[in-house]
């Protein structure tokens, strides 16, 4: 006699998988949502820097001392470069500013030259004033390209006029070579990145295949009447409810392989031009092992929580309204990995069902997830999830919430 | 065979339920203390108005609900204490228990088979004789969203009958079908009777009990006031037929309940 559980289990699959709407629902078009939102968030992302790259600022300059309009000019920078006349006050240049028209404005003290000329030990050195705006990406840039570009050259320039060899002001150099200092594991610089963002993807993403599912093949059973027809099969409650379950554990781990799936192949269009671009990811057969083990145990955990909430409501509707609480838990857990920086998670913190997982899943990213820790992880999930499958066959045993009786 | 003793059943209400019903009570008796005893190779019909207490009664003997007092022996299973073997046993059919509008009556019919523990052949034989019987060959493979009221009747028949069960339980058989499908589901359910099944209906229409079954058990505000043949229920009442022996006794008893 075959296995009753395999006889639900298959018949919940088929129940997706003969229906054209619902593979399309399901697998293809949130594989096809997540590339083409990736794919325009990076163009997005990568036309606003080129932009900025682009835009030729307008600086303007007060009291420019004699000779500084030839050095500006040969310093490279491309900008509009406007010497201040008569005409226009300080205020409407600081107007323009603060409206975006004009990004930048710079004041040489006056006597600038003859200043530096008389400088005498422990008098004061004479200002070169900036004013910018910080909230306009334009302006924040200009003053950067000003400073870098013209007024550290020109500063050099003016010092070696005074000591003649600016070598002799050089005590030592740090790093003469910066690449070569660098030692890092280049897995867990790239784990950094991937390891801030994935278990937040992860941890949320496996919720959303139980959260459609489960309302349609518990509640909406129920609420349709063709749960009741199982129940008087002599298949035992908690058979039918197993299968159910793993059922469910199936097509959200397929709908979770298609969402890391498109994610995986759209991130680098993300960061195209971006400077994290040099993400190395190496993992080992072993961690992906554990990321798997992790990933079913949350993935039955969050099927059980689901169908545990959809058992006890009434009407597809109501379970909907139920299952949005649960889901923003999950979602807050998923930030505060987010969010927990280099602080040590203590070991106990791993038990705890769902932001354990998505700990364990940062760690294994960075290389630093010891087996203690993976193992309450996993503990965690199944123990949850037992204590949720149990409230569920009391549930299906219960005449009151099968038959609203 | 069937055998009720002193079955009572108590609803608990929620708030809600006592303000849709107008009552302060908490609970709501749907069946008193009901005892009745059905034989193999008989078809025996519950009677009685809506809301009194029949679907109750059948879902009590299906193992759907369990009894609050008194014990319902099925094939000579305890419903509460044996209720896989009661499960076994009987087919059920009721009109809010419904078959998955996605899949085809082919795949349903497949389905509970299995789970009955039927084999893939057994499952094939009693398919060709079940939907030929029912004239559901031809649109087996439609699903059964797409199917006509009766024909979803039908396939709903069919495939609670996968098992060959000894009990067959039906409630309101002929409900919401045309007159042809109709007759040939009570042509049926006398095919039945005549293998030996023991067939337990309930219904509201008195033609169909006259005509169809061979004992009747009236049921009025979840008691069971009589029952008997037809010829006996007439004697009892000197009613001249049954919907006047019906209404003789519902009138004595619904006083009752309001005294």
């Amino acid at each position: 006699m075959r296995n009753p559980i395999r006889i639900v289990m298959n018949k919940e699959l088929a129940r997706v998988f003969n229906d054209k709407k619902m593979i399309f629902s399901l697998f293809i078009m949130p594989a096809i949502l997540m590339v083409a939102m990736y794919s325009f968030m990076g163009k997005a992302a990568n036309s606003m820097l080129e932009d900025i790259e682009e835009h030729v600022p307008v600086i303007y300059i007060q009291n420019a001392p004699e000779g500084f309009g030839d050095f500006a000019g040969k310093s490279g920078i491309i900008a509009n470069i406007q010497y201040k006349e008569g005409n226009k006050t300080d205020e409407d240049i600081k107007n323009g500013i603060f409206e975006g028209n004009t990004d930048l404005y710079v004041v040489f003290e006056d006597d600038f030259l003859n200043k530096i000329a008389s400088y005498d030990t422990g008098s004061q050195a004479p200002e070169i004033k900036t004013y910018y705006n910080p909230s306009e990406d334009y302006s924040k840039e200009a003053r950067d390209k000003f400073l870098s570009l013209v007024a550290e050259p020109y500063r050099q320039t003016l010092l070696s006029e005074r000591v003649g060899n600016l070598d002799k002001l050089t005590v030592f150099v740090v790093d003469r070579d910066p690449a070569s200092s660098i030692i890092m594991d280049e897995s867990k610089a790239g784990g950094k990145m991937m390891g801030m963002l994935l278990p937040y993807l992860i941890v949320i993403l496996l919720f959303t295949g139980p959260m459609s599912l489960g309302i349609d093949a518990i509640t909406g059973e129920k609420e349709r009447g063709t749960l009741a027809s199982m129940l008087v099969s002599p298949a035992k409650r908690s058979q039918i409810v197993l299968g159910k379950l793993l059922a469910l554990s199936v097509l959200s781990c397929l709908s979770a392989i298609v969402y890391a799936g498109s994610i995986a192949f759209s991130l680098p269009k993300l960061y195209e031009g971006m400077e994290s671009a040099n993400m190395v990811m190496t993992v080992t057969p072993l961690q992906i092992l554990m990321l798997l083990a992790i990933m079913l145990t949350l993935v039955y955990l969050y099927v059980s929580i689901v169908a545990a909430i959809c058992v006890f409501a009434r009407t597809s509707k109501e379970a909907g309204t139920y299952v949005s609480p649960a889901y923003i838990v999950v979602l807050v857990a998923g930030i505060l990995t987010m969010f927990s920086g280099n602080k040590e998670t203590p070991l106990g913190m791993f038990a705890i069902p769902v932001y354990g997982s998505a700990s364990a899943i940062q760690k294994l990213l960075v290389n630093e997830l010891g087996f203690s820790q993976f193992g309450l992880s996993i503990c965690g999930n199944l123990i949850a999830a037992a204590i949720f499958t149990i409230i569920i066959t009391k549930a299906f045993n219960s005449e009151k919430v099968m038959l609203n009786a | 065979m069937i055998e009720i003793q002193n079955l009572t059943k108590v609803y608990k209400l929620s708030k809600k339920q006592m303000a849709k019903q107008k009552t302060k009570k908490n609970s709501k008796v749907a069946v008193q203390d009901v005892s009745l005893r059905a034989e193999k190779g008989e078809i025996y019909g519950l009677l009685g108005p809506n809301g009194a207490g029949k679907t109750t009664t059948l879902r009590c003997i299906a193992t759907l609900l369990q009894p609050t007092d008194g014990s319902i022996l099925v094939c000579g299973h305890d419903t509460v204490k044996d209720s896989e073997a009661v499960r076994k046993s009987i087919g059920f059919l009721t009109t809010d228990i419904k078959l998955d509008p996605q899949f085809s009556p082919k795949y349903m019919f497949y389905f509970f088979g299995r789970l009955h523990g039927l084999t893939d052949q057994e499952i094939e034989e009693r398919k060709k004789e079940l939907f030929s019987y029912f004239g559901i060959t031809e649109f087996e493979d439609k699903k059964i969203e797409e199917l006509s009221t009766g024909m979803k009747q039908k396939a709903a028949i069919a495939v609670s009958l996968v098992h060959d069960p000894e009990v067959v339980i039906f409630d309101e058989p002929t409900n919401g079908l045309d007159i042809v499908t109709a007759r040939s589901v009570t042509e049926y359910l006398k095919k039945l009777r005549e293998e030996g099944k023991l067939v337990l209906i309930s219904t509201h229409i008195m033609t169909e009990a006259e005509k169809l079954c061979d004992r009747i058990g009236i049921i009025i505000s979840g008691k069971k006031v009589m029952d008997g043949t037809l010829s006996e229920i007439l004697e009892a009442t000197g009613g001249e037929d049954l919907e006047d022996a019906f209404f003789h006794l519902y009138k004595q008893y619904s006083k009752e309940d309001e005294d």
